[in-house]
């Protein structure tokens, strides 16, 4: 086996699995009940779908800079994501919107 | 192998498309908010993989912009739908 | 930990910041650019601006990293962010769709605005915590996918991290009643 080869077949299954995390994240986007949990769907999975993603280009790279510039955007959307995700909880949590809570008791 | 590549492309255009359902219900102007930042992580996803298919990597600077955006955008947001009032 | 050195520093130490900063900032150009030598001409004056200013703006050097505490923080980072976009996803695409949420009050016990921000971006990166607001008092308002017993404890663990990515202590952990 070549490089070629396992790099194809590596970022193919790195695909696979980023994809997976993209769908998940916008399924409860659809699915949750409120803007909070719905920000833990965006925040945590769609981050997480964009690493594997990264990291299967990176295996498809011609050089060691794009692998560092690939990782570079990812760490930017990464701290950009979590600094937007506090931003929109903290504004919902002071505009007074009660999170949704599992009725009990 | 760039199948695996238009493949990919097009299953992160169909969850991007999951989220104008909720543009569509909302209820809130913040749902709605969060498929504009759905776009934006998919978006970088989408352009990154379609620099890799056409070999263009001008296309990377694109993402590395939209990733810069999707701060502002959210900052924005943040304050005009919510004001200054408390800060 | 803070130190109120911001308008009495030296010169000397300036110039120091302004050739790191000037280095740094010159590093990622070289990234961004795919390292081309022709835009050199370009980055080089820029990276200049960009250290000038962020001296003039911010003299202080930031909160300084610890590296084996950052090696450690990646590390941990990695493994539960990865763990958390898996909680997520399992509680998205199960049928029955597992969701207990509440918000739970965090007392803080580190220190500093820096690192203050780091917790709070990591906590919502992490399996079903994510960070909703800072309450006066010392205290983080964190919204759970999973209101379970051991929340508190497992955000005492997260903090502990970021403490050592600072190479900070934190003081003892009190378990008082908070809810």
């Amino acid at each position: 086996m070549t490089w070629e080869t396992i790099a194809g077949w590596g970022s193919t299954a790195l695909f696979a699995v980023g994809a997976f995390f993209f769908f998940a994240g916008s399924v409860g986007l659809v699915r949750f009940p409120d803007v909070y949990t719905r920000l833990h769907a965006l925040t945590k999975a769609d981050n997480l779908g964009l690493g594997f993603v990264v990291t299967g280009l990176a295996l498809r790279a011609e050089s060691w800079i794009v692998v560092l510039k690939l990782y570079l955007i990812w760490l930017i959307v990464i701290v950009t994501g979590a600094t937007a995700c506090y931003l929109v909880a903290n504004a919902a949590r002071g505009s007074g919107l009660e999170p949704w809570t599992r009725e009990r008791r | 192998m760039t199948l695996a590549l238009e493949v990919l492309a097009v299953v992160i255009m169909a969850t991007v498309s999951l989220g104008i359902y909720r543009i569509e219900r909302g209820p809130t102007g913040t749902d709605r908010m969060l498929s504009a930042m759905l776009f934006g992580t998919s978006g970088v996803a989408l352009t990154l993989v379609l620099a890799e298919i056409t070999g263009i990597g001008a296309l990377r600077d694109m993402a590395l912009v939209f990733a810069l955006l999707g701060a502002l955008t959210s900052v924005s947001f943040v304050k005009r739908a919510w004001g200054a009032e408390d800060r | 930990m803070s130190q109120q050195t911001a308008t009495t520093i030296s010169r000397r130490e300036r110039i120091r910041l302004f050739v790191l900063r000037t280095l740094a900032l010159g590093a990622i150009w070289v990234l961004i650019t795919e390292a081309d030598p022709g835009s050199l001409a370009v980055g080089v004056p820029l990276a200049m601006i960009g250290a000038a200013l962020s001296v003039a703006l911010q003299p202080r050097s930031l909160s300084a990293v610890h590296l084996p505490g950052a090696v450690r923080f990646a590390g941990f980072f990695l493994v539960q962010s990865f763990l958390g976009g898996l909680d997520v996803a399992r509680r998205a695409l199960s049928p029955a769709m597992p969701l207990d949420p509440a918000c739970v009050r965090y007392p803080l016990r580190l220190a500093g605005d820096g690192p203050r921000v780091v917790l709070a971006n990591t906590i919502s990166l992490l399996p079903g915590t994510l960070s909703a607001r800072f309450l006066g008092g010392d205290t983080l308002e964190v919204h759970v996918l999973d209101n379970h017993e051991s929340v508190l404890a497992d955000l005492a663990q997260v903090e502990e991290r970021v403490a050592g990515l600072f190479g900070a202590n934190l003081p003892p952990l009190q378990m008082g009643g908070d809810s």
